[in-house]
């Protein structure tokens, strides 16, 4: 009962709600599926192109200009993977809290004698 | 944990609807009828009266000290919505749910809903609504649609749209999961809504805080005629609480959706890992997703031209400082002043009515129709894709542009299924699809009904 009264009101609605869903709707998908086969196959094409071209110049197979271009080189991974070792394994920020500075045992020290006070320069 | 979470969240909402009913509803019928019979509100109120000799000097002091407080202004409606703020806030503090929105959005409830003296339309430019406030000027950048751009602009700094590059089909999702949108805006015009209003309510389909504060702020403001002369509702407050509130609720509303419409080996699908993307796709990525989807759509210029310079100044690699504001301080000024307006404004005489209620209502549905729409278009590009080419439908959800919420969702819920499969890097290409395709569905509606 009660979906056959939304149903009648439904087809009551003015027209124009119907053509803003469907135009919605539509627009919405024609927009993201242009940058799609933008992306997909234009773009893809176009980079293609360029590999091939860098390739050529180089004297390269295109499949190793790819790697060349988007693969770090190894002197480059091992420098990240040094640094990152060294952040994580050298923090000392948490400490002991021990204090250690030792007592002197000696009673003198050049440090505290009066002799070297500045008034007697 | 989540259980707990999500009895608050029910207790919050049937706490608000009884309340309204025991509370508002009869005072709101009673000031009706006596609107009716010809009797003012205020007439009943004692009334300031500056020039009033008879009175003895320090009881008239006293006297119209109290009618300047807000315990003598102060209505039901206040106290649930100072409840409602205090909720908020104690939910953020207390299980971190989105505390960025929830703090600001619970103080801007609380400060909106300290009741002021305004007896005969007097205004003593402190209230958001009062004209010539401070309150009333912050809201302005809600009321123009001047913030939500800006929040594009630091989403657009932050976000790494290589997953959608390395498979942009992945952008259809972002698509589907828009029919939320429109289906809810249906929704809203069976129920009695203008077309205006009903356009900004669908939104909150789109899971976007930001896009559902820009739309209502252009077609529900309070301010607008429709054709036959009287003004639309003012629905800012209602739509942007409930966006927001539903955006927090992602991990709660989606899961069961997404068992339900998957089977086990539906949810055991591994994608193909995603390749490596170059700097140069990087770029031209939101200069052409800039130029294409906005000479399609006009109308979504303010967000999505926002969303990809950000975007331009993240990738180019030469403008760091820029990027790095856009991402912190800017969109961190710009949360503040939007999370505590959009609180502010939901004052309770604005706030507690019926139609609050029914967009409440209405946004449930919109986000679930939006993850039913996501998940079952992910199902249906499965049946065209060949073997060990095919999506994992648990990351169809992802299509509702609560980032990075609902790809967490599909993470969770791919893990759950099979402790090795990762599907975070998967699900972040529909949720920016997400973005972009709520934008573009927001510019459609302002194009018909602004």
């Amino acid at each position: 009962m009660h979906t056959l009264l939304l149903a009648g009101a439904a087809a009551g609605l003015d027209p124009l709600a119907w053509t803003i869903v469907v135009v919605g709707i539509s627009i919405v998908f024609l927009s993201l599926l242009v940058v799609y086969f933008f992306f997909r196959y234009i773009l893809t094409y176009i980079l293609n192109f360029k590999l091939k071209s860098f390739a050529r110049k180089k004297g390269i197979d295109p499949a190793e200009a790819q790697t060349a271009r988007t693969i770090q080189s190894g002197e480059v991974n091992a420098a990240i993977a040094m640094a990152l070792y060294q952040y994580f394994n050298e923090l000392h920020d948490v400490e002991s809290g021990v204090i250690t500075i030792k007592r002197v045992s000696r009673n003198y020290s050049p440090w505290s004698s009066k002799l070297y006070n500045m008034n007697n320069l | 944990m989540a259980k707990r979470k999500t009895w608050t969240i029910l207790a919050l909402l049937v706490i608000t609807s009884l309340a309204w009913l025991a509370f508002v509803k009869p005072e709101h019928d009673r000031q009706k009828a006596q609107t009716e019979t010809g009797i003012e509100a205020s007439a009943a109120l004692p009334q300031y009266q500056p020039d009033n000799q008879t009175e003895e000097g320090f009881l008239a002091g006293l006297r119209q000290f109290w009618a300047f407080t807000g315990f003598r202004n102060v209505t039901s409606g206040h106290l649930i919505m100072i409840l409602v703020g205090l909720i908020f806030i104690y939910l953020a503090i207390r299980y971190e749910y989105e505390p960025l929105l929830l703090v600001p959005i619970g103080t801007g409830i609380l400060i909106g809903n300290i009741p002021i003296f305004s007896d005969g339309g007097m205004n003593l430019q402190v209230g958001i609504y009062q004209q010539g406030s401070v309150l009333n000027y912050l809201y302005f950048g809600v009321l123009k649609g001047v913030y939500p751009p800006l929040i594009f602009l630091g989403i657009g700094a932050m976000t790494d749209f290589s997953s959608l590059i390395s498979n942009p089909r992945l952008l259809l999702l972002g698509a589907a999961a828009q029919v939320g949108i429109f289906i809810t805006f249906i929704g809203a015009l069976l129920l009695g809504f203008a077309p205006p209003e009903a356009g900004a309510i669908g939104i909150i389909g789109g899971a976007d805080g930001p896009t559902a504060i820009f739309i209502s702020s252009r077609l529900a403001n309070g301010m607008n005629l429709l054709a036959d002369g009287t003004p639309v509702k003012n629905l800012i407050g209602p739509i942007a609480i409930a966006a927001y509130s539903y955006m927090a609720l992602v991990p709660v509303i989606q899961p069961p959706i997404m068992r339900l419409l998957t089977n086990r080996k539906e949810r055991l699908i591994r994608m193909k890992p995603p390749r490596a993307v170059t700097k140069t796709e990087k770029i031209l990525f939101p200069i052409f997703g800039l130029l294409l989807t906005c000479f399609i759509s006009p109308s979504a210029l303010p967000l999505l031209g926002m969303l990809f310079f950000g975007n331009i100044l993240k990738e180019s690699g030469v403008t760091k400082r820029l990027a790095e504001t856009a991402r912190t301080s800017l969109i961190d000024i710009v949360n503040i002043m939007i999370g505590l307006t959009v609180g502010a404004s939901t004052q309770a005489d604005v706030f507690l009515t019926k139609e609050s209620i029914l967009i409440f209502a209405l946004g449930a549905a919109a986000f679930a129709i939006a993850t039913t729409a996501g998940v079952l278009f992910a199902k249906t590009m499965n049946i065209f894709l060949p073997e060990g080419d095919k999506i994992n439908p648990l990351i169809g959800n992802s299509g509702v542009s609560a980032v990075p919420d609902s790809a967490r969702v599909s993470e969770v819920e791919g893990l759950k299924a099979d402790k090795t499969n990762h599907l975070l890097m998967h699900a972040m290409g529909p949720n920016v699809a997400g973005v972009i395709g709520s934008a573009i569905a927001a510019g459609i509606m302002l194009s018909y009904l602004g």
